[in-house]
């Protein structure tokens, strides 16, 4: 700006100096779907800009870098606009670096509802703002208005070309999305015809892909996949990707869950994940293990003797039946896994690939495993009544009754697949619903599969094991790999929240054993209802207690700290009781630090507590007179200052500004009280 | 542990609940592996030797020990005018001087790209701005914005005392140009020149970073 001379000559130059453009290189305006509107009606209103050639402007993500379009409206009273919808954008890279931006003369609409009561002009302006870039970038603004009679609705087609250059949903589309080995797997089933050779998935959120990465979308079958990488700045995997998938011509509104993302920030590395295969295999081997428990093991016999005894049918009749009791097994275990995935969705969908970084889910999954584990071991029996009813098994005529029977054989078997269904909820609890369905059906599949060969071969049943004690055995030593189990988590938990949450939990689990104890006790033949009620309260409690651990253990350390009073300083001090104040400020980088390495630190709060020292912390943020005096006592006009008074007579220490946790140990030590309160 | 763990799961096909990978007990992530990584947090920061507008050469080495912050520049995007025009870039500076901070702003604008200038220039700039950061190092052909994949100015990162990155990402948490947004923002630098004084980990410790593109060189 030249400097005149004369104000006049000033203002002049002033006038005819252009103003400089608020929107460089680009134009805004509204328009709108009607040239009269009702009230009551909703009116579509866009924002077009027209951006100069060579220039573009953002979409909502806007990539590696820029600012999306946005608009401050101002409307009548009890009018109200919606959200602004985009058109799908376009890659711009620029040595590297992309954006997701528009060039041309985008619009970006949105709905605004007329108030009941509105008559005569309807006056709609908003603040429009926008970053406007080429190899620079360019800040730009604009005000845009429009005024619109109100009366009889007259439709225009003005904003039909805008409508229809907005993304469309992907009804017809189906997609599924997992985290795998540290990218994101993208599958794609469009509808017929559909190609997605070249296509680009534009997330719309930032901090989520790796804008610049390639994406090779490749045909798979009828299906399309491509590999997204995940941004760098991305602490953990997304719960959900969602954005815009532009393919040629076609621009779908994409909303897809991310299944399998689990636990750490950092990728899995190879060998940590155990695929969807090796969990569906190893739980079939465990329903074929199902059948050697105690309980399941006549279910067996008596079914299949109920086979054999039915030799007018013929072998044909016979595998149908067989086929229709295991197609009941298998469809009770899926009810099953539906009311767990039921149960889950309750608890709140986002975030559960996360679940083992989670404490309260990881203690759950703790306890849970500890008490199958007792369970295991015969401490305590569950659902002992359902196995009466295992005398309706062989009554159910036809193929109906075959399939109930089948239903009734895994309710029958409950008190000793409980052990297991708890596992595979433990598994299915962090896993995708797809993957958790198949689970519980792959157990299931195991536990039908022998009903299902010995009807398709009767003369195998002399070839199975003779029931007897060795089944008992074999159940107690399945306990052992979930006290195994529950071991690691208690370790995953600790690692977590430190060594004393650890120790909580543990603390728990103890509780845990004692409630299964007590039950078991109560549970037993010949026992007074006075004992039952007495033994089931006292395990009812104990868990009750268990869960009051482990919320002690989540809890945040207490904050041992009270604020500054300089009477009650003086008062405690007078009184010999040690006492140490930090003398600290929001400002304060060296107040800050000592606080993270020394101050909060577990040996430190632990020899505070142990020597009985009142800790006040004294905050000189806002340069509270009553501080000020107190840092003169002490010669000083700036913080940080740590005076430790040690109690009794003793004088005052003042500890360094630099803080370590031995320099405020060794003053704790060498002037504690002879009679340190315990 | 963990083979333990997955041999009661061998053992016990539906009961053991094995997660594809479980939270490291430290806070702090691993390191990467690979050579050509990006310096995510907890990474070793890329080494780097840059003359500075007075001629004088400076590498990250140099400053083994002291905690080091890294501004991308380029005094010409309204996003660095924003930090600058509001004073919390100068603000930020000088009280990591005042700490004992090493702050070294980097301009990897090639020749004829915007934020480019010769020494000269570069200095009487600062000085309109009222920087007051240790020196403004040149990387007019990109490299060492490349090695750090340094994506907008302002783009941050924190170094602590051994070479570790501990940010990378934005400076604050109002991705827009506009001054206003400076009130209330929520920095992200100075929490992280905390944590590494005090050898920790920041949360967060990376943020997409946001502001206008590095007008790097374009690639041969």
């Amino acid at each position: 700006m030249r400097v005149f001379l004369l104000p006049i000559l000033a203002l002049v130059a002033a006038a005819a100096v252009a103003q400089p453009d608020p929107s460089p290189h680009s134009d805004a305006r509204l328009v709108a779907d009607a040239t009269r509107i009702a009230p009551g009606d909703t009116l579509g209103v866009a924002l077009e800009i027209t951006v100069e050639e060579g220039w573009h402007i953002y979409w909502i993500n806007p990539g590696d870098s820029g600012q999306p379009v946005a608009v401050d409206w101002t409307l009548p009273t009890g009018a109200e606009a919606g959200s602004l919808r985009f058109p799908p954008p376009s890659r711009y890279e620029v040595a590297g670096l992309v954006s997701y931006a528009h060039g041309g003369t985008p619009a970006f609409l949105t709905e605004i509802v007329v108030p009941d009561g509105a008559s005569g002009d309807l006056a709609l302006t908003g603040a429009a703002t926008w970053l406007i870039c080429a190899d620079v970038c360019l800040p730009a603004s604009a005000d845009v208005a429009l005024m619109l009679p109100v009366g009889v609705t007259e439709r225009t087609g003005a904003l039909d070309a805008a409508r229809a250059a907005l993304p469309t949903s992907a009804a017809d589309w189906t997609a599924s999305a997992a985290w795998v080995d540290g990218s994101y797997a993208l599958t794609l089933n469009p509808p017929d015809g559909v190609s997605l050779d070249g296509a680009t998935f534009f997330v719309d959120q930032s901090g989520v892909l790796d804008h610049a990465a390639e994406q090779a979308f490749a045909a798979e079958g009828g299906a399309w996949a491509v590999r997204l990488a995940a941004s760098d700045y991305a602490t953990e995997p997304a719960a959900e990707l969602s954005g815009v998938l532009v393919a040629g011509d076609t621009a779908i509104e994409l909303a897809v869950p991310v299944s399998g993302a689990v636990a750490a920030a950092t990728p899995p590395r190879p060998g940590q994940s155990l695929t969807v295969w090796a969990a569906l295999g190893l739980a079939f081997v465990g329903g074929l293990i199902l059948n050697l428990m105690p309980c399941v093991f006549p279910i067996l016999s008596i079914k299949i003797l109920g086979f054999v005894r039915g030799r007018e049918q013929s072998p044909a009749a016979l595998r149908a039946h067989g086929l229709a009791f295991g197609a009941g097994v298998v469809v009770s275990f899926l009810a099953l896994a539906g009311l767990l995935l039921a149960l889950k969705a309750t608890g709140g969908g986002a975030g559960w690939g996360f679940q083992l970084r989670y404490p309260p889910v990881v203690a759950g999954l703790a306890v849970l495993m500890t008490g199958l584990a007792l369970n295991l071991l015969g401490v305590f029996e569950m659902g002992q009544r359902l196995a009466s009813a295992g005398g309706n098994l062989d009554r159910h005529e036809g193929l109906g009754g075959a399939f109930l029977s089948g239903v009734l054989a895994v309710v029958v078997a409950s008190p000793c697949t409980a052990p297991f269904m708890g596992g595979a909820l433990g598994f299915a609890v962090v896993q995708p619903a797809a993957v958790a369905l198949a689970v519980f059906a792959a157990l299931g599949v195991g536990m039908a599969l022998p009903y299902v060969l010995l009807s398709f071969r009767p003369s195998w049943i002399a070839r199975l094991p003779k029931p007897g004690p060795w089944m008992e055995t074999l159940k107690h030593g399945l306990a052992f790999p979930l006290l195994a189990t529950a071991v690691w988590l208690v370790w995953v938990f600790g690692g977590l929240l430190g060594l004393n949450a650890a120790a909580l939990l543990l603390l728990a689990l103890v509780t845990v054993g004692m409630a299964a104890w007590a039950w078991g006790r109560s549970a037993r033949h010949g026992v007074s209802v006075r004992a039952k009620v007495l033994g089931r309260t006292l395990g009812l409690g104990a868990v009750g207690g268990a869960v009051a651990l482990v919320a002690t253990a989540m809890a945040p350390p207490q904050e041992a700290w009270v604020p500054f009073d300089a009477a009650a300083v003086d008062a405690m001090v007078a009184d010999g009781e040690p006492v140490f104040v930090d003398v600290t400020a929001t400002w304060c980088l060296s107040c800050q630090v000592n606080k993270q390495t020394t101050l909060t630190a577990d040996a430190v709060r632990q020899a505070f507590a142990d020597a009985g020292v009142t800790t006040v912390r004294a905050d000189w943020t806002d340069q509270d007179p009553a501080i000020t005096a107190f840092l003169d006592r002490f010669g000083r006009n700036g913080v940080p200052l740590y005076v430790f008074f040690p109690g009794g007579d003793a004088d005052p220490v003042l500890l360094p500004e630099v803080l370590t946790p031995g320099i405020v140990l060794d003053a704790i030590a060498a002037h504690a009280p002879q009679t340190a309160s315990l | 542990m963990r083979a333990l763990s997955l041999f009661s799961f061998l053992l016990l096909a539906a009961c053991a609940s094995e997660p594809a990978d479980a939270p490291a007990p430290e806070a702090a992530p691993d390191a990467p592996v690979e050579t050509a990584e990006a310096p995510t947090p907890g990474a070793t920061a890329p080494a780097f030797t840059l003359v500075d507008t007075d001629g004088t050469e400076h590498s990250l080495a140099d400053f083994r020990g002291q905690t080091v912050v890294l501004e991308w520049l380029n005094y010409d995007c309204p996003y660095v005018g924003k930090h600058y025009g509001g004073g919390n870039m100068q603000a930020l500076q000088a009280q990591a001087e005042a700490d004992g901070v090493v702050w070294l702003s980097i301009v990897s604008s090639a020749p004829g790209e915007q934020g480019h200038f010769e020494p000269d220039v570069m200095n009487a700039r600062t000085e309109q701005e009222g920087g007051q950061q240790a020196a403004v190092l040149l990387d007019p052909d990109g490299t060492v914005g490349r090695a750090y994949e340094a994506k907008t100015t302002p783009h941050m990162f924190v170094i602590d005392a051994v070479g570790t990155v501990v940010y990378n990402g934005a400076i604050d948490d109002r991705p827009t140009s506009d001054l206003a947004d400076l009130e209330g923002a929520t920095g992200y630098v100075t929490p992280a020149i905390v944590a590494a004084l005090a050898g920790q980990s920041v949360d967060p410790a990376t943020t997409q970073p946001y502001g206008c593109s590095v007008k790097y060189a374009d690639e041969a």
